[in-house]
């Protein structure tokens, strides 16, 4: 269909609403994420995941105690703060 | 790097009591001066003082905008940012007291906090940082509403917010390390947060100055409490009794029942008013919760004087009064429960007016208000006995005055600034928090988080201290998993830090219009309720009515009925 063709807009609109059951897709996917996770420990057992496992030694002894997860919870609502500042302080 | 002040000791001794009755005369001389001015300099000091806080800061001053409210909105959103750091702060001290090495990673960059340096710097955050910005906030919007004038300097009052939290900054990094590169940081921290003291010192004097009728118990409480906290510096300090245990130990009590309780008190009772719509209970406790601020030892508060000794650079000394202090100090803290019921009884009974319940419990901050109000005696009883031990020669219950601090911190003195600085919002920035939903969210996770896990480390302190008392060896394994559990439940609080500060900056910028929001929200709420036929108040609440519903009778009779009249 051309996009000059009787019935259509022409250009680009978003909705401003959010479907409810957005979320669902979002979680779908991160359980399939989650599941190839555990599908690639049965494929190839004792095997390390490419690049993550390269990745985390550089942060062993560092993240070491469970308190870092706390941590990390303020950190994101800290820089969910800051973020919101400044995109309520640029936006129109 | 002890700090030498007997230079400024002019009385001779060193009783701590005598601090005191120097305390109340000055403030009574206070007391005279705001009631009948200074005579014939009154004109002369007025001006002066408005020089200094505008023009004489030069360009500096044209940095920040000069609109009602401005100065209050700066002091409110920098409090609750505060708020965010001092419960990270405690929940990580709370989490180290068990696990010491959790954050060792961090002294590869220099940093090496411990459990105590944590509680300790958190302490200087929610004090200073979180409490002391908010009732400052609240106090530059409520006394020129109770004196009938604007505030004498909104723009110094702006520009002075961002003094104050740099003066925190340095307090919390010297709650870490004091010395760094051979500078006392407690002493630059101190001085910068004096000069901030003075400046809203005077800013609120000059606004009374100008008051065209009585001034309210509710301005007074928060006029003496501002003033009582320099004036009871420099009582210690011409004592000289600031340099022994027991001086430095009532100094910050006398700071903690001055500035922190009753400036929270005069602020929560203008806003229980307010929040509600029902008249001040009772002037006659508002006077009996005044005059017990001043006149008594406040309880609430650390059982030691190390944050006194350190912000004034002296060397801190143990807690090892004589035996005729020590009997005066009881007898006044045992007194201060007066003025803690005083206002505990008046916050309630405000708030719920002539019925069982809280008038407009949907207001963001009132729920925090109520939950100060309730908290109030038993922590003031507690902590009571935690000080009167304190005093002893062999104290006892030592090892739970640090956990009784975070109670008094997070379950009073902060439930009453965020509270009142929560309602207070509308008014004072024109727009309304973004969620009446995330407010009461905020609220359980806070109030709750605080609430739990300060009572289960209590259970973890007391459980330490039992197993020493019993002489066993290794008492941690059991009281560190306990503290585990207190340090998550706390955890709760700095999650509700972040929702509200959250709230308030979304609030700030997409936030109903305060003028179009409405007092009261449900979303069952009803106007009217039409009464047709005689039926019991519980149908009516189930209905959808609530308290503030009107009930519109009805007229009915048992005449037949007929085509409507055209």
């Amino acid at each position: 269909m051309s996009e000059g063709g009787s019935g259509t807009v022409g250009e680009f609109i978003q909705g401003e609403d959010e479907p409810s059951s957005s979320w669902v897709i979002l979680a779908f996917g991160l359980v399939t994420s989650l599941a190839l996770l555990v599908l690639h420990g049965i494929l190839y057992p004792g095997r390390d995941l490419p690049v993550i496992s390269e990745i985390l030694p550089v942060f062993e002894g560092v993240f070491d105690s469970g308190i870092w997860f706390f941590i990390l919870g303020v950190m994101i609502g800290v820089f969910a703060i800051i973020a919101t500042m400044m995109t309520e302080a640029t936006s129109e | 790097m002890a700090v030498n002040w007997e230079i400024l000791d002019i009385v001779s001794g060193d009783q701590a009591i005598t601090s005191m009755f120097l305390f109340w005369g000055m403030m009574l001389l206070i007391y005279f001066l705001m009631q009948n001015g200074l005579s014939i300099f009154n004109d002369v000091t007025k001006s002066m003082s408005r020089f200094m806080l505008e023009k004489a800061l030069g360009p500096g001053i044209d940095l920040v905008e000069d609109r009602e409210g401005s100065a209050s909105k700066a002091w409110f959103i920098q409090g609750m940012m505060w708020l965010i750091a001092a419960s990270t702060l405690a929940f990580e001290g709370l989490w180290l007291k068990q696990d010491p090495t959790a954050l060792h990673s961090l002294s590869a960059w220099g940093y090496d906090p411990t459990a105590s340096s944590l509680l300790y710097a958190s302490n200087f955050a929610a004090l200073y940082g979180g409490i002391g910005m908010l009732l400052v906030g609240s106090s530059l919007h409520i006394i020129p509403r109770l004196s009938g004038a604007d505030l004498a300097s909104e723009r110094n009052a702006t520009l002075v917010s961002f003094l104050w939290t740099l003066s925190v900054v340095f307090l919390v990094i010297a709650a870490h390390d004091s010395v760094i590169l051979g500078l006392n940081i407690f002493l630059i921290g101190t001085a910068m947060h004096t000069l901030g003291f003075v400046a809203i010192a005077i800013n609120l004097l000059l606004t009374v100055s100008e008051r065209k009728g009585a001034l309210p118990i509710p301005g007074w409480l928060i006029m003496m409490g501002v003033l009582a906290d320099p004036i009871s510096v420099v009582a210690t300090v011409l004592t000289g009794s600031i340099e022994t245990g027991t001086g430095q130990w009532m100094l910050a009590q006398m700071v903690g029942g001055t500035f922190f309780f009753a400036t929270a008190a005069g602020v929560a009772l203008y806003v229980s008013s307010s929040a509600s719509g029902n008249p001040l209970w009772s002037r006659s406790l508002g006077a009996a919760t005044l005059v017990g601020a001043l006149a008594t030892v406040n309880p609430l508060g650390a059982s030691n004087g190390r944050m006194a000794a350190d912000m004034l650079g002296v060397a801190f000394e143990q807690l090892q009064p004589s035996s005729q202090d020590g009997i005066a100090m009881a007898f006044l803290m045992a007194l201060a429960i007066i003025p803690v019921m005083a206002l505990a009884a008046n916050l309630m009974m405000t708030l719920r007016g002539g019925d069982a319940f809280i008038e407009n419990p949907d207001s963001a901050g009132v729920s925090e208000l109520n939950l100060g109000a309730s908290m109030l005696l038993p922590l003031a009883a507690a902590s009571l006995f935690v000080q009167s031990d304190a005093l002893s020669a062999a104290p006892e219950l030592s090892g739970m005055s640090e956990t009784m601090l975070l109670m008094a911190i997070w379950l009073v003195l902060v439930p009453f600034s965020l509270g009142a600085a929560l309602h207070l919002f509308p008014t004072v920035t024109g727009r309304s928090l973004l969620s009446r939903n995330r407010a009461r969210w905020a609220y359980w996770m806070m109030g709750g988080g605080a609430l739990l896990g300060l009572t289960v480390s209590l259970m973890s302190d007391l459980i330490d201290m039992s197993l020493i008392e019993a002489t066993v060896e290794d008492p941690s394994a059991l009281s560190a998993d306990v503290q585990a559990v207190g340090a998550i439940l706390f955890y709760g609080t700095a999650v509700g830090a972040i929702m509200h500060s959250l709230n308030s900056v979304s609030g700030l910028f997409r936030g109903a219009m305060a003028d179009a929001d409405r007092a009261t929200s449900s979303s069952i709420t009803m106007e009217d309720y039409s009464l047709v036929t005689p039926t019991s108040v519980r149908k009516i609440l189930a209905g959808g009515a609530d308290l503030d519903t009107t009930v519109v009778p009805v007229g009915e009779s048992d005449d037949a009925g007929g085509p409507t009249e055209l």
